[in-house]
């Protein structure tokens, strides 16, 4: 596994409301599916994961429900509310606009 | 839909946190199970599995407690928990908290009750509708030193017809009259007033109505209206009051209307309304001023714009009226000024000096709390050591101080409010007269704000002020101390210091002020009045015109009355006269003095002071004569005499001898008889204590309804007797009521009761102040106290290693006096420094003695010191008797 980049402030929530747009994952699905979308740059461990997921839970952009498992446990879900979409792509446009911008900036000569 | 779901997340976090903590464990159990069935995939055992799953999870609590500060409302839940923790601590030291709570509640609450009379008096507006547009009109006579003079009646009338700014004008007198209802006569303060008065206040009687402008002329039907105090006390509250007659000054009225509750003029607390019944068509008597005016500005009419048409009136007036008395730019001018400053304008200055008194009183009040607080952040320093190295923030830490505040300050304040209103109760019950508006004074919800900005500031001092010291390096710091007080608190040393150094200083200067107004205070009542004011004893009466209309049945009644008084056991003599020493109020009557020379650079031919005296009135009185006689009983028969005092004979006659001169009240023809100045009496303080006596000019009851037909119709009896007044009470009443049984007494008191009363506002203020710079000295000697101990406890080590090597006990006894009195000679002097600064602010409430009075100033600075002294001896004998093995060992 890569070393443990320092995910810049606001990035983490994005990734999370990211990985949700799918469907609706549990905490260490959330982790995985993270790890996937970032092809494992990015490891979220439960320290900064739980926090944010109820920082945005609370901010109104998921919602939560205890459901069953793929291991037949129960575990709670979390899935992107309507506000929580709406957000993802207001996020997502500010990124590109930052990451665009800051490639320009490196790649000036 | 994002803020709903905040708050309801927030009340969710916060009332239900049980179910949300289990929630929680529930979600970081199941994340654990999942990353444990994710391992034994991978082919771990189930215990390798597990420990290799909590191990990437970390400290459970920890992300909890991470999880915990995302929440919302967890600031809520934060605060709750702090202030818990606050009342927890504050309970397990309850001498502490006692102590701290105490001195916090009588801070607040002296705050507040003199916030409360503040509010009322100087702030809130008088209690009428647009109370800011109302202005008062007086007069001035710059020539006669005169301010705020009355305006007279043509004046008046002038000025309302000409004058544009004014929506209306009114003009009262002011006046006491008879009472006649029921069995016992009373005395009542009473206003004559203009009927356009009520407009002009912009009030309605609460019952019927008030009188017409037809019912205010000369002669016309007699009316009044009552006020809602005297038809609730002696008219039983009688709804059907208006139109029945009530007997006032001997005289029938019909009640028209009843005023609405606690409708007041100027602070005169009228219990009866009069018609002032003045002519509109008389514009004779022009030198006759006896008037004070309310107007009310029109919506569109400024003050500055009134006071400069005022201006411009002035000006024409001398033109429309050519050759007669007007008012003009140089000698007679009129001014106006907004009816609330006129209200309450002199006694405003006191009221702020109070209230800077007690905020000095809550400073010291805070600093020494914040001074018990940081002891016990030392004591604690540990604490915050250990809490700062498990993760606290220093937010977290200062959070919490500001709670342990927060709760002392709470409590403090809620106290406080009790005391305040406690404390009003007791304030006015004692000095009813000395403050303006006095009914109106309550604790409102104003003074309620008040207290919880107080209180919340000085949570917020109390809270950060232990926090100063509390710098980054504290951890480390507290950690490598472990335990041991050592070097590192020079700079919490410092900050207590200063905070004492402070109080001292604060101490100061409310001591300096309370000592200069201690001694004006002794200062106005030793002064010499002019007369024996011990063993007299004094009343009033009032001979209604339509009852007493003679002069000579007037004369003969109070010389009747005289004698009876005279044959009282125990009563040596008995006299009348008109004006009461020593606050009467001027008379300025213009009046002919033969043969002395008038013009622009002499004195004007005006005496202060008229006084009606009966033959025994100079030796009832014990007034010195300085030159010829005073008046006797073969005057009442004898050729028309006069006395005057030492002042009048001094402006007019100088060096010169004035027996055998002339002189007269002025009038309108030339034919008046003159009356011949028999005596010069030493001066009597007329127009108060602390004021130069002015002209006096005496007459005799006896005669002058022969000489001139005039007796007047109030009087005041004055008896010197060596029996308790208590004891002549009754024998006076019954000599009294032997000759008229409708006569109220009026304020039957020992003339030294009449004294105090005149000075009341003065021992009002000085007795306040006293007992602010007693509860500041006392605060201030405890401050001193605590951290002489503390610093003496801190140095225990030391000491002990002195005494060790050889320091003698009297060493150690100076060690920790020069500590002591190093920082009480610097808030001494601080104090001082700042006493003198307010001296501009104190001066015009002294009498009789500087501002910069040096004696008051060491005798202040001597008597802190000795405290100080007293409050560093103690520690400095503990300090003598540390053992220094056991000093040594200890720590």
């Amino acid at each position: 596994m890569t070393s443990p980049t320092n995910l810049l402030q606001g990035t983490l929530d994005l990734l999370i409301l990211k990985s949700l747009a799918l469907g609706e994952l549990h905490g260490l699905g959330v982790s995985r599916r993270v790890e996937q979308l970032t092809r494992g740059t990015f490891e979220v461990g439960p320290g900064s994961l739980f926090p944010a997921l109820h920082r945005l839970e609370g901010s109104g952009w998921l919602t939560s429900r205890w459901g069953v498992s793929e291991n037949n446990r129960k575990a709670k879900f979390y899935r992107l509310s309507a506000a929580g979409r709406r957000q993802l792509d207001v996020e997502t446009g500010q990124w590109k606009r930052i990451a665009v911008a800051i490639s320009y900036a490196l790649e000036a000569t | 839909m994002s803020l709903f779901s905040h708050v309801r997340t927030s009340v969710r976090n916060v009332a239900d946190r049980s179910d949300v903590e289990r929630e929680l464990d529930a979600e970081l159990r199941s994340y654990v199970d999942e990353l444990t069935a994710e391992y034994i995939k991978a082919g771990a055992t189930p215990d390798e599995a597990r420990r290799a799953a909590l191990i990437k999870v970390g400290g459970m609590e920890h992300v909890k407690d991470q999880v915990r500060d995302e929440r919302p409302g967890m600031m809520f839940e934060n605060a709750g928990r702090d202030l818990r923790h606050g009342v927890r601590l504050l309970r397990r030291s309850p001498g502490f908290a006692a102590i701290a709570i105490v001195t916090i509640a009588l801070g607040i609450g002296a705050t507040s009750a003199i916030f409360s009379v503040i509010n009322t008096v100087a702030l809130k507006p008088l209690p009428y509708p647009a109370a800011d547009r109302l202005v008062f009109i007086t007069s001035q006579f710059t020539k006669l030193g005169f301010d705020k003079f009355w305006i007279s009646p043509p004046e008046y009338l002038e000025l309302r017809e000409r004058a544009t700014s004014y929506s209306d004008i009114a003009a009262y007198v002011q006046s006491a009259v008879n009472v006649s209802e029921g069995t016992r006569p009373e005395r009542a303060n009473a206003v004559y007033v203009t009927a356009n008065m009520f407009d002009v206040l912009g009030v309605r009687p609460r019952l019927g109505r008030p009188f017409t402008a037809e019912q205010d002329l000369p002669n016309s039907e007699p009316v009044v209206v009552l006020s809602d105090a005297i038809w609730r006390r002696t008219f039983g509250a009688d709804q059907s009051i208006v139109g029945k007659q009530v007997e006032i000054q001997g005289r029938k009225r019909t009640v028209v209307g009843v005023a609405p509750p606690g409708l007041d003029l100027h602070d005169l607390h009228p219990q009866v309304w009069l018609p002032l019944g003045l002519d509109p068509t008389n514009h004779q008597n022009r030198g006759s001023h006896f008037l004070y005016l309310v107007a009310r500005l029109k919506p569109d009419a400024s003050a500055g714009k009134a006071e400069s048409e005022l201006r411009t009136l002035i000006h024409q007036w001398g033109m429309l009226n050519p050759g007669t008395h007007v008012p003009n730019d140089s000698t007679h001018r009129l001014q106006l000024a907004p009816l609330q400053t006129e209200v309450v304008g002199n006694v405003t200055r006191a009221l702020w000096i109070l209230q800077g008194a007690v905020i000095l009183v809550l400073l010291i009040a805070c600093a020494n709390v914040a001074n018990l607080l940081l002891v016990r952040a030392e004591g604690r320093h540990k604490e915050f050591a250990i809490r700062a190295a498990l993760g606290a923030g220093r937010g977290r830490i200062l959070r919490q101080f500001t709670a342990e505040g927060m709760v002392l300050t709470t409590v403090g304040a809620i106290l406080g409010l009790a005391i305040a209103q406690w404390g009003l109760k007791l304030l006015l019950a004692a000095n009813p007269e000395s403050i303006p508006r006095s009914a109106e004074i309550a604790v409102d919800p104003h003074v309620v704000l008040f207290t919880l900005v107080v209180a919340v500031v000085t949570a917020a001092i109390f809270g950060l002020a232990p926090l100063l010291h509390l710098g980054e390096g504290v951890v480390a710091a507290a950690i490598k101390e472990g335990g041991t007080r050592s070097t590192h608190s020079a700079a919490r040393h410092r900050v207590r210091r200063s905070l004492v150094g402070g109080e001292i200083a604060l101490a100061v200067m409310l001591v300096v002020g309370a000592g200069l107004l201690i001694r004006s205070f002794r200062n106005l009542t030793t002064v010499d009045a002019g007369f024996d004011g011990n063993n007299l004893v004094t009343f009033g009466v009032y001979l209604p015109q339509p009852v007493y209309p003679e002069a000579q049945r007037r004369a003969r009644f109070v010389a009747d009355l005289a004698a009876k008084l005279q044959s009282i056991p125990g009563v040596q003599t008995a006299a009348v006269m008109t004006g009461l020493p020593p606050n009467r109020q001027v008379n300025a009557n213009d009046t002919d003095l033969e043969n002395v020379a008038s013009g622009q650079d002499l004195p004007a031919h005006n005496i202060d002071y008229y006084q009606s005296a009966s033959a025994r009135y100079f030796e009832t009185m014990k007034i010195p004569m300085l030159k010829g006689r005073g008046f006797t009983a073969s005057d009442a028969g004898g050729p028309g005499v006069a006395v005057i005092n030492e002042a009048m004979a001094k402006r007019f006659y100088g060096e010169g001898n004035p027996i055998g001169r002339r002189v007269r009240p002025m009038g309108p023809s030339d034919t008046l008889p003159w009356f011949t100045i028999v005596g010069v009496a030493k001066d009597v303080k007329q127009g108060g204590l602390d004021q130069k006596p002015g002209t006096e000019l005496y007459f005799n009851i006896e005669q002058g309804p022969r000489i001139n037909g005039y007796a007047p119709n109030a009087f005041n009896f004055v008896l010197r007797t060596t029996r308790p007044i208590e004891a002549i009470t009754p024998a006076i009443s019954n000599a009294v009521h032997s000759m008229d049984t409708g006569l109220p007494i009026i304020q039957l008191r020992t003339m030294n009761a009449v004294f105090g009363d005149s000075v009341s506002r003065q021992r009002f203020l000085s007795q306040l102040l006293s007992i602010f710079a007693g509860v500041a000295l006392l605060l201030a000697a405890i401050g001193t106290y605590g951290v002489l101990s503390y610093l003496v406890t801190e140095r225990r080590r030391e000491i002990g290693i002195r005494v060790a090597l050889g320091a003698s006990s009297g060493g150690i006894v100076r060690l920790v006096l020069r500590q002591g009195l190093g920082l009480t000679l610097g808030g001494i002097l601080l104090g001082v420094l700042g006493a003198l600064g307010l001296a501009r602010v104190t001066r015009s409430l002294l009498f009789g003695v500087s501002p910069n009075d040096p004696a008051t100033y060491l005798f202040v600075a001597g008597v802190i010191l000795g405290i100080a002294l007293l409050a560093c001896l103690i520690p400095a004998q503990r300090a003598m008797r540390v053992d220094p093995l056991v000093a040594i060992r200890d720590e």
